[in-house]
């Protein structure tokens, strides 16, 4: 429904222009943003890179493994 | 027993610790930000040299110093990146940019997304430096510029010395607790041959004065500059190393003096306006007619 309110994303909102420039730091491949679960998705990596207070942690030690089970 | 990794001859400083250091350092680095200052608008003085404006900047290790004095040259488009995101947000917090935790081996930005990048101190801790400039390079558009200050070799030499003495009296042998610095000429040829245009390294000297030795260590450890060298030894120093190596720090009318050589690197990312050497040999008048002397050959033929 448009007149909703957006649910609150988990990690915080994402600016739209950092969004825009960011790519996965392995493959330097697009990214898809995870609203639902605060997470930015390199599927050709396999990584799923966290959202933190807005922050984007773009640090493949710190990714999470998209065949791992979800925390 | 944890198996460890094998040893990589090119992994000299641990990245890991380095972040955890700086997550740290977040909540005391507004302490040493007069020194962080100082060397930032060293750098940025050649931001005031060129007539280019600049509208998308890129922030590397920053530390919330940087990303304000860029703010005020009046760049709209800022952001703050750095291996801990406690850090970064420094940036966010005193200048309103963006903020993302990420590592310079790694950068994750899509080509040419800025036209200004700028490292002040922090590429010293980079293991790859050749790998981290093209990174910075493809993140640039054409035209684009990279500016760094990275500490020389040089900076913090006395007490190097000081806690190379202590230590070896202490434990008969040393192990490195200050981290390796880069020379002067190695910089401008890593530019080159990370593929950037008219590269310039050059070197200014930063004088500190320390009214104590554990003044000077407290700096360090505010700023995240503790030591995150792999092969640093892991056992708890001596409890007599720290004092002892204090003692052996020169000293000049009751202050310590800490020099910071820091080294600069300015380089543009290429683009067709850009000045470019004429071919050997192209020249269409004599440089002996115009200089009015006898031309002489120098025993070789010019290049083809």
């Amino acid at each position: 429904m448009s007149d909703m309110p957006k649910p609150a994303a988990p990690g915080g909102e994402v600016d739209p222009s950092l969004l825009e420039i960011l790519v996965c730091p392995v493959t330097k491949g697009t990214l898809r943003y995870d609203r639902a679960r605060g997470e930015l998705v390199s599927d050709a990596a396999r990584l799923a890179y966290p959202i933190r207070d807005g922050i984007p942690i773009m640090l493949p030690d710190e990714a999470r493994r998209l065949d791992d089970p979800a925390p | 027993m944890n198996a460890l990794p094998p040893p990589d001859p090119m992994r000299v400083f641990d990245r890991r610790l380095l972040r955890l250091r700086r997550d740290r350092a977040a909540a005391t680095v507004q302490g040493v930000a007069p020194v962080l200052e100082a060397a930032a608008e060293l750098l940025l003085d050649r931001l005031d040299d060129t007539t280019h404006r600049f509208t998308r900047a890129l922030d590397l290790g920053g530390r919330g110093v940087v990303a304000p004095l860029l703010r005020a040259r009046g760049i709209p488009f800022i952001v703050s990146m750095d291996l801990s995101a406690r850090m970064a947000a420094k940036g966010r917090e005193m200048a309103g940019g963006l903020a993302l935790a990420g590592d310079e081996e790694w950068l994750p930005f899509a080509p040419e997304s800025f036209d200004l990048v700028v490292a002040s101190l922090s590429l010293h801790w980079v293991n790859d430096l050749p790998g981290a400039l093209v990174q910075i390079r493809r993140a640039l558009k054409p035209d684009g510029l990279f500016l760094a200050a990275l500490p020389g070799l040089g900076t913090l030499q006395a007490l190097r010395e000081a806690l190379a003495g202590a230590e070896t009296e202490l434990r008969g042998g040393i192990s490195p607790r200050v981290s390796p610095f880069p020379d002067l000429r190695d910089l401008a040829g890593l530019l080159q041959r990370a593929g950037f245009a008219m590269p310039v390294a050059d070197a200014e000297t930063l004088h500190l004065s320390y009214r104590s030795p554990m003044a000077l260590f407290a700096d360090l450890r505010a700023a995240g500059e503790g030591n995150a060298v792999l092969a640093r030894d892991g056992r708890i120093p001596p409890r007599a190393l720290l004092p002892l190596a204090a003692s052996r720090l020169p000293e000049e009318g009751g202050a310590i003096p800490v020099e910071l050589r820091l080294l600069t690197m300015t380089g543009w990312a290429p683009h067709e306006s850009q000045g470019r050497p004429a071919r050997p040999g192209s020249a269409t008048h004599r440089l002996a007619e115009a200089l009015g002397v006898e031309e002489r050959s120098a025993g070789e033929k010019a290049g083809r």
